[in-house]
């Protein structure tokens, strides 16, 4: 009998050993790592991590970081790259002819085409010219809050003559992209992270990275689950720092991606008014609908595209067009603090 | 069930719980250790602990600079040299993972150990 007891004892004194130390972060000899780099599309790029030693995990974020510093060269419409065919020299050569583009570009720029018809014209990386107005506002009204000033409504309209994407034209037998309008401008602000963050997601695996969660400026992109295989838990920001709490919502994600489109990250003020970065191209002015809008979806470029979507649209149109889509759920967080959710958004609790 | 039967199981659920008592009391001491590890251009400057309260201006070669406030267990930069704030504008951090950053100075402020936090990640 006593064994019987001494059994039953060792079992359950195990299983109490083994209850406390699942919670530790140690899984199978993988450890839990984190790195973060600042050069990358000009926002903070975070990534979480297992691997079996610290060298090994540094080396796979190497590899990971070069492959983005890659996509910041591509996408980037500022500046210009020995060796690097990307969206700048596109715009600088609009109307004039077409240029060779990388072959990455080129898949960027027919996921921005299908975006705009996806999103019937919401979302338009041909909307350059108009967002470089804005940028150079927004750039001299933060560095000078004084003087800060809005752009004036006539630019702005001369500017919105030129943003037809059907001017965009792509030649994929030639490897060339072509502006037929030589004051269009692209900017891919809008899909560029997300792209680049399926891309990192697809990569991550083909180097055995298995469980990594990264965050690029808040596109957060998850493969697969944690070591232990519980989902990641990502928390939603909210918009108004003086709300008590960090986040509005905790999302379990696993194998997808969560991105969010606000008005309290890259914004300005004129005359204490706040003028958020993500621009109605029905207006030309700052979206005002609501302070935040949260995308999931499998896809992370179709989340970032839909985020910018949803958050230049009222937000029961915008209801109305996730209801309609397969894979793509999204989560509003309102003025008055209230929370929208379309029907498959899984919210695992109350905070 | 004899006596010794039953101060047998009892001594070993004790035993157990204690075990379990234990392992908890060491996974949750890991707090005491949590520090702010300051990094600059990804050339680290320094760590404070957590648990005493300072205040430690970080100082860049051009004049720039963010003042770190450690208090009541918490990192927060109270004031920044940037234009744009975001780094002062975001509420103070304490646990595993955390951070702040600013993003013109090239500043990262991260939490090591301590406790664990409630999420992994965060998107805004």
């Amino acid at each position: 009998m006593k064994k019987k007891y001494i059994m039953s004892a060792a079992l359950l004194f195990s299983a109490l050993l083994l209850a406390v130390l699942s919670r530790h972060s140690s899984f199978g000899g993988m450890q839990r790592y984190e790195a973060t780099f600042l050069d990358v599309f000009d926002t903070v790029t975070s990534i979480t991590g297992y691997a079996k030693s610290e060298e090994i995990f540094t080396e796979q974020v190497e590899l990971l970081h070069a492959k983005l510093q890659r996509y910041h060269q591509l996408f980037d419409i500022y500046h210009s790259y020995e060796g690097v065919h990307n969206i700048k020299d596109i715009n600088d050569a609009a109307g004039r002819r077409p240029v060779e583009a990388d072959p990455e570009v080129i898949e960027l720029l027919k996921l921005g085409q299908d975006m705009y018809r996806r999103t019937e014209g919401k979302v338009n990386i041909a909307y350059g010219s108009v967002l470089a107005v804005w940028h150079e506002y927004r750039e001299a009204g933060i560095e000078n809050p004084q003087n800060a000033q809005l752009p004036p409504a006539d630019l702005l309209g001369a500017c919105a003559e030129h943003t037809d994407i059907s001017k965009l034209v792509i030649d994929e037998g030639a490897g060339t992209v072509f502006l037929e309008d030589e004051e269009m401008r692209l900017d891919v602000g809008s899909i560029g992270k997300g792209f680049a963050a399926q891309r990192l997601a697809e990569y991550a695996r083909e180097i055995g990275m298995e469980h990594v969660l990264f965050s690029l400026g808040g596109n957060v992109c998850a493969v697969g689950a944690k070591a232990d295989g519980t989902p990641w838990r990502v928390g939603i920001e909210k918009p108004r720092p003086e709300a008590q709490g960090s986040y509005v919502q905790a999302v379990e994600l696993a194998g997808r991606s969560l991105v969010t489109s606000g008005d309290y990250q890259r914004y300005y003020e004129v005359d204490g008014r706040r003028y958020c970065h993500i621009i109605d191209p029905e207006t030309g002015m700052p979206a005002e609908f609501f302070p935040s809008v949260t995308v999931m979806a499998e896809d992370s470029g179709m989340a970032d595209a839909f985020s910018t979507a949803l958050f230049v649209m009222g937000q029961e149109e915008g209801l109305a067009l996730v209801e309609e889509l397969e894979d793509v759920e999204a989560l509003w967080v309102m003025e008055d603090g209230g929370i929208r959710c379309s029907s498959g958004f899984g919210i695992d609790e109350e905070e | 069930m004899k006596k010794n039967d039953v101060i047998l199981i009892a001594g070993l659920l004790l035993a157990a719980l204690a075990a379990f008592g234990g392992i908890s009391w060491y996974l949750a001491a890991d707090t005491q250790k949590a520090e702010a590890v300051v990094e600059v251009d990804g050339q680290e400057k320094g760590r404070y602990p957590l648990d005493q309260d300072t205040s430690v201006e970080i100082q860049l070669e051009d004049g720039s600079y963010n003042l770190l406030e450690i208090k009541d267990g918490r990192a927060d930069i109270t004031e920044a040299s940037c234009p744009d704030k975001i780094c002062v504008d975001h509420r103070p951090v304490s646990r595993r993972g955390e951070s702040l950053v600013c993003l013109p100075n090239k500043v990262v402020v991260e939490i090591e150990n301590g406790q664990e936090a409630e999420v992994d990640g965060m998107t805004h």
